[in-house]
């Protein structure tokens, strides 16, 4: 099982947002891709899961093509992803929300459900107890008939993983997960996010959160006003002087941003001046 | 009396007793229209096809969320297929029960025609373009007059026959209605409750996140677009073999708002919504005759009232038959 | 032959200004609101039936030539059409901004029958004679026959569509309005009022409708209470065919609908020997139409929609 992108770029208009960005992800591990905002780590998603069309370059899913199908395509191949603002299905109750993600895969029988009632009603409690399993997983099991837009914002957004999951999915792509959660709910992502390996699935993760993404990634890509920057394990991202500049500054901008403090203060220098002088300078 | 019915209803035991009675009341009244007189019959009869119409609409507007303004088409279609084969105009006569399913069938084919190029199209683009079908059928079937007879339309149509009984009188009429009426509504009932009507809900909530989790939006828009379109057609071929003249007058636009009224006011996404839709459009009309020239005033009013008010219609859309059965019988 | 072409651009042209006219008012309110004003045709319609009663009231008696009164009754006409436009937006659109996409198409709806429906009540369903209110001289050149009455309508259409490509782009109200059509969100931020600039859209774009509809009247000397519903859906074909959202989009769309039409409609019996006769002339915005919104539903002169303003949730 392979997931890659191979020399990716993404153009809007005259706006580079990805510069020839490869990337290879291994199964098994968790994945993270981090960088300062606008850095293109949205993008990469977007074109991942079909939101956007891929400017040159390759997405590839075991060897296969992503890049030129449509959206619910890439989805029944197997990639998964979540948003950054929350998606779900509103009206829908919790336990729906599941059961439509069966869709795609119990379709072709639509005829037989309708028009045989054993039938629908084998189908019915399968697509039930399966969906059941996972909202236990997520703990979600107690409120499987309540609206979705009803839950709070914590189990919604553990809500659209399950829904995710739901279709079994070889890559898992989840864009900011922890936005909006506290660190508490934080740490219970953390754990769930962690029980979602598998020997044959992908997991990328987009986060801003430093310490959750380096406690619960193998590997990390930065990326950089949309060029790949570094990757590595994350110790290996933490001691890297690049990443540090491209989140922090050079030592130039330090030496401009010390200049600038210094004028600063000459300047109420001067105003207290004008005044009576209360401080020394 | 009614204060005691009321007290009665308080209590579960009560309730069941009140509940059963309203229920066997309806069945009662449902089997006794037929011995009513010939206008009640003919009112009950017009209620029945709007419903089926209903029906059909409410699959695209109510579960898929899209707005067809043209639903008339498909119910021209089954009534001029029926109307061709089965009368003097080519010299066919073909028997009811063959052109039944030969109308529904061909209404669905027009159907995904439609819907194809159509479907991707957003929302508002879609009405318009079923708004503009719909016109052009009707056009077609005016000016086409080798073929449909043009403005004066198809007569001398024949009557069903059904084994060795034929159907003329409103009154065999208000049975087949009925029995269609019931079949058809079961079957979208289950529909909505099978995997399509939840992949519809999906679609009608957030589009783009169904698309995300693997749903073919055009497909199941498609599926939806198919099957109102045979409901319709199958609607025009028992209007045409009940009315036994059909021209392009029964088609025009102001036809599919009023199916659009029925749903929209009735409650949208739902059975017993176009069933209270249906009564309300039918039979509120006739009971105030005397008000008559405004009435199409009147629904556009109420119409335009409605969706800035009560945008869900009079029976919101959780509440259908099971839950009202629950209801009644307080179980 | 040379005549002939040249007699049917004439009329293409005249009817292509009327279309144009029309699509200004499906195209601005497109551009603010992402809301077809189904309405729009009502108040095409309206206006023919205002200026008439006006006229009946004896507003073309006013002043020292039955210009000046014909000049009263347009403005009169203009402002009261335009003055139902933002009724209706106040009272129909403004309380559905944050429901269903399908919310305020089907009240435009009602609003529509409702308005078709009282017209045919007060006035009667029968088509009525419209007065002639230009002067209708006949005119040959080159051999093509047309009356004045298409040369004013025309010189007056692009006259009005003139008008209102200046007031957009050097007026400060008019940079407002665009602002607003472009992005009522950012023009929020900063600080434009943007109920003000949708209030003035819904003016202007009905008035112009309104004024269409005298034009119409005019041209074909009649008026009946359902001609906005076909004479609409071909406006808003023009309005789809330039670019939706885009002005000089709907001028260019109505003119070429209009040729479209005139030379089609004129072809058809030709190319099909007689089968298919001129009453087809209805199809043939319905196909444009379809054509477009299959192949460049952008149109012509329409804004590219980039990819990211393509995945909102309520994009039906």
């Amino acid at each position: 099982m392979s997931f890659a992108f191979d020399h990716v770029s993404k153009r809007f208009g005259s706006v580079v947002a990805i510069d020839d960005v490869s990337m290879t992800f291994e199964p098994g591990l968790i994945y993270a891709i981090i960088g300062p905002n606008g850095a293109g780590k949205s993008t990469l998603v977007n074109m991942a899961a079909g939101s956007y069309p891929v400017s040159s370059g390759s997405i590839l899913l075991n060897g296969r093509k992503l890049e030129r199908l449509k959206k619910h395509q890439i989805s029944r191949a197997g990639v998964a992803r979540t948003y950054q603002n929350i998606r779900l299905f509103d009206q829908m109750t919790v336990l729906e929300n599941l059961e439509v993600a069966l869709a795609p895969a119990e379709m072709r029988h639509a005829w037989r459900e309708v028009l045989v009632p054993i039938y629908a009603g084998q189908a019915t409690a399968r697509r039930r107890a399966t969906c059941l399993r996972l909202l236990e997983e997520f703990g979600l099991a107690d409120v499987a008939g309540v609206h979705a837009e009803l839950l709070p914002y914590g189990r919604q957004r553990m809500l659209e993983i399950a829904r995710a999951l739901v279709a079994e999915p070889s890559v898992l792509l989840l864009d900011e997960p922890a936005a909006g959660l506290n660190s508490a709910e934080t740490d219970a992502l953390k754990l769930r996010l962690r029980r979602l390996r598998r020997p044959n699935r992908v997991m990328v993760v987009i986060e801003h959160d430093m310490d959750l993404v380096m406690s619960l990634s193998d590997r990390i890509f930065v990326l950089h006003h949309g060029a790949l920057l570094f990757h590595g394990t994350p110790a290996e991202v933490q001691a890297n002087r690049e990443v540090q500049e491209a989140y922090l500054g050079t030592d130039d901008d330090l030496e401009s941003i010390r200049e600038l403090a210094r004028h600063r203060r000459a300047e109420r220098g001067l105003r207290d001046q004008a005044g009576a002088v209360r401080h020394q300078a | 009396m009614a204060s005691a019915l009321v007290a009665q209803s308080r209590s579960p035991v009560g309730r069941r007793l009140v509940g059963a009675l309203a229920l066997a009341a309806v069945l009662v009244l449902l089997l006794m229209v037929p011995h009513a007189g010939l206008y009640y019959v003919r009112l009950a009869d017009d209620v029945l096809i709007y419903t089926l119409l209903g029906f059909g609409l409410n699959l695209v507007i109510g579960y898929a969320g899209l707005l067809d303004l043209g639903f008339v088409a498909f119910y021209a279609v089954g009534a001029y297929t029926y109307a061709l084969l089965a009368s003097p105009q080519f010299g066919i006569h073909l028997p009811f029960l063959v052109i039944l399913p030969i109308g529904a069938a061909l209404a669905a084919c027009f159907g995904i025609l439609l819907g194809i190029p159509v479907l991707p199209l957003r929302g508002d683009y879609l009405a318009i373009v079923t708004l503009g079908f719909g016109e052009i059928i009707r056009i077609l079937l005016n000016n086409m007059d080798a073929v449909t007879g043009g403005p004066q339309g198809v007569m001398m149509i024949d009557a069903p026959r059904l084994a060795d009984y034929a159907l003329i009188s409103p009154r065999s009429f208000y049975w087949l209605l009925l029995g269609l009426c019931a079949v058809i509504g079961v079957l979208v009932l289950r529909l909505e409750n099978s995997i399509l009507g939840k992949a519809w809900a999906a679609i009608r909530e957030d589009q783009d996140a169904a698309r995300g989790i693997g749903i073919d939006t055009v497909r199941v828009k498609l599926a939806a677009f198919a099957i109102s379109a045979s409901i319709g057609g199958l609607a025009g071929v028992i209007f045409a073999s009940f009315q036994r003249y059909v021209s392009p007058e029964s088609f025009t636009f102001n036809e599919s708002i009023l199916i659009v009224l029925i749903i929209v006011i009735g409650g949208v996404g739902n059975i017993l919504g176009v069933i209270t839709g249906a009564v309300a459009l039918i039979v509120l009309p006739e009971l105030l005759r005397g008000v008559a020239q405004y009435r199409m005033m009147a629904f556009g009013f109420t119409l335009a009232a409605l969706i800035i008010l009560r945008p869900q219609g009079l029976v919101p859309r959780s509440f259908g038959p099971v839950r009202l059965l629950r209801w009644l019988l307080a179980s | 032959m040379a005549s002939l072409i040249l007699q049917q651009l004439v009329n293409a042209a005249t009817i292509g200004a009327i279309y144009a006219l029309i699509a200004l008012g499906y195209t601005m309110v497109y551009g603010v609101l992402r809301l077809i004003n189904f309405v729009h045709s009502e108040l095409f319609m309206l206006g023919a039936y205002f200026c008439y009663g006006l006229l009946a009231l004896g507003i073309g008696g006013i002043g020292p030539a039955p210009a000046f009164g014909v000049t009263i009754a347009f403005f009169a006409v203009f402002a009261l059409v335009g003055s139902v436009g933002v009724t209706i937006e106040r009272v129909a659109y403004k309380p559905l901004r944050s429901a269903t996409r399908l919310a305020p198409m089907l009240s435009a709806l009602g609003l529509s029958l409702f308005f078709q429906s009282a017209v045919q009540l007060i006035a009667g369903p029968q088509p009525i004679q419209f007065p002639s209110i230009f002067p209708s001289a006949r005119l040959t050149v080159g051999g093509a026959v047309f009356t004045t009455t298409q040369l004013l309508i025309v010189v007056l259409a692009v006259a009005l569509m003139l008008l209102l490509a200046t007031f957009v782009s050097r007026t400060r109200l008019g940079v407002l309005v665009r602002a607003v059509s472009e992005s009522p969100r950012t023009s929020a931020l900063l600080g434009i009022d943007v109920d003000r600039a949708i209030s003035l859209i819904f003016f202007i774009g009905p008035g112009l409708g309104g004024l269409g509809g005298i034009l119409y009247s005019s041209y074909y000397g009649i008026m009946y209470p359902t001609m906005g519903t076909i004479v609409g859906l071909k406006a808003f074909t023009a309005a789809i065919l330039g670019g939706i959202g885009s002005i000089p989009g709907a001028m260019l769309g109505g003119f070429l609908l209009g040729f479209v039409e005139v030379v089609g409609t004129a072809l058809l019996p030709v190319v099909s020997h007689g089968l298919l006769g001129t009453d087809y002339r209805d199809i043939f915005a319905f196909v444009v139409l379809v054509g477009v919104l299959i192949f460049r539903p952008t149109g012509l002169l329409g804004e590219q929609i980039s990819e990211e303003t393509m995945v909102y949730k309520r994009d039906y």
